[in-house]
């Protein structure tokens, strides 16, 4: 006989696997510190390369200046320059990324508790129709 | 207002039974117009402006997802540009490659906005856009939205330089670099644009968030105000031209989408508004209750309470 709990139950567990599951169980796979500093290395590259086109495109902008005005002291005081600009923007953005992603590893750990005991009271019932099951054969 | 009600709620049991179908239909007409308008306005690149190649890509895009539609327009946008100005299509595949990087990177899956933004724009209805991105949104919708902002100067700077850019052949590629970047992000109407789409988003979405009667609606009517005022304010200080014509349909055509919007997703009744208090071991709580409009969706059946076709037998039978 069809137990409409168990439905309701299975049902509700199925919808928060489509909904939440996405964003819950790939975190919950990682401890806390690696799931961030990986987020955080992957930021560290999408910066960098983000830079590099940057100034890719400002080299290209200046070329004329650099090539007729090439003298190592103006390229040292260049270099630098990039080099301060590359380090704020790059602890400002790993430091956004970092914000971001405890705050989702922290929201994907309640996500994941609240399935676990979803989970649980499913498991409940499976032994409590079992056990049911049992008695009656026994009465039987 | 019932009839309002009643056809939102059709509407919404449709959308139940065609979800897939209607997700689908919704997707085809929103690539369809933004690679019609990518074709009108810069089409520069023949094999793409086939009046065919617009429905071709968006049956495809039914299929996909929005992040991919984007990813692809934006391919579309390059190529288009490419075949004017190598530099432009360079700036711009840099500047949507950082987006991608930067932005999408933590994968918030609100790409269209980068894409819904321009569209409002060549539709001459921009304000439209902070007020719904305020009321669907959060303050982070604020990046996609000034970006997509920025494409679409970059769309009208090819657009209204392609025979220059095209017949520029004999100066110098530095030069040209140069000159395309100081002009493109120059443009003091991109920033006067730009700063009023952020103050609009962030009007909005604060006053949306109130616990006030009616917040939605304030919300809408401020948050236009505001982003007039800011149009105003930053055409004093930059000194450029808003049309006041333009600026006047755009705000009513916002408001009226606003309206809409506010009508399908938060319709309340506020006039039976209840407020409870209760607590427990750790907190007390001021509960405001505001309930929904809710209408059943009439269901009619006609019950024939008489047989014409027993009657006619019967009639017949007398005449006999």
């Amino acid at each position: 006989m069809l137990n409409e709990d168990k439905i309701k139950l299975m049902n509700e567990i199925a919808m928060f696997e489509k909904r939440g599951g996405k964003n819950i169980f790939p975190v919950n796979r990682y401890f806390r510190g690696d799931y961030i500093s990986s987020r955080m290395l992957r930021s560290f590259f999408f910066y960098t390369f983000c830079y590099i086109l940057c100034v890719f495109l400002w080299g290209l902008c200046n070329m004329e200046r650099l090539l007729n005005t090439l003298n190592l002291d103006e390229l040292t005081v260049l270099g630098s320059r990039a080099a301060l600009f590359y380090v704020t923007g790059l602890v400002v953005y790993l430091a956004i990324t970092f914000l971001v992603y405890r705050r989702r590893y922290e929201y994907a750990r309640r996500g994941m508790k609240v399935y676990v005991a979803k989970l649980k009271r499913l498991e409940k019932r499976y032994e409590f129709q079992n056990r049911a099951k049992e008695l009656t054969k026994e009465g039987g | 207002m019932v009839m309002l009600l009643v056809l939102k709620e059709r509407l919404r049991s449709f959308y139940g039974k065609y979800a897939a179908l209607v997700d689908g239909i919704v997707k085809f007409g929103y690539s369809f117009l933004a690679f019609y308008l990518l074709n009108e306005n810069i089409g520069f690149m023949e094999v793409l402006k086939n009046p065919l190649v617009p429905p071709a890509f968006s049956v495809l895009c039914a299929f996909l997802p929005y992040s991919l539609i984007s990813f692809l327009l934006g391919v579309v946008m390059v190529v288009h540009i490419y075949s004017v100005s190598l530099e432009i299509a360079l700036v711009t595949a840099v500047f949507l490659i950082s987006v991608m990087l930067l932005y999408y990177g933590f994968q918030p899956g609100d790409s269209y906005w980068l894409v819904l933004t321009p569209i409002a724009f060549i539709l001459r209805v921009p304000y439209v856009i902070p007020l719904l991105a305020g009321l669907s949104g959060t303050l982070i919708t604020a990046v996609p939205v000034c970006c997509g902002v920025a494409v679409y100067y970059i769309l009208l700077y090819v657009k209204q330089n392609a025979g220059v850019l095209t017949n520029d052949a004999s100066v110098d590629i530095t030069q040209k670099f140069v000159q395309i970047i100081r002009t493109m992000f120059s443009n003091d109407m991109m920033v006067v644009m730009i700063l009023t789409c952020l103050v609009g988003i962030l009007v909005v979405y604060l006053l949306r968030s109130l616990s006030v009667d009616y917040a939605w609606f304030l919300a809408i009517v401020i948050g236009t105000i505001v982003q007039m005022a800011a149009v105003f304010v930053g055409a004093f200080l930059f000194d450029v031209t808003v049309s006041i014509g333009e600026l006047i349909v755009g705000v009513i055509v916002a408001i009226a989408v606003a309206m809409v919007y506010h009508f399908f997703v938060f319709a309340v009744d506020y006039s039976r508004t209840e407020y409870t208090q209760f607590e427990d071991d750790d907190y007390v709580y001021y509960v405001k209750a505001v309930p929904k409009f809710v209408v059943s969706k009439p269901d009619v059946k006609v019950q024939r309470i008489n047989n014409p076709g027993r009657m006619r037998r019967g009639a017949r039978e007398k005449e006999v």
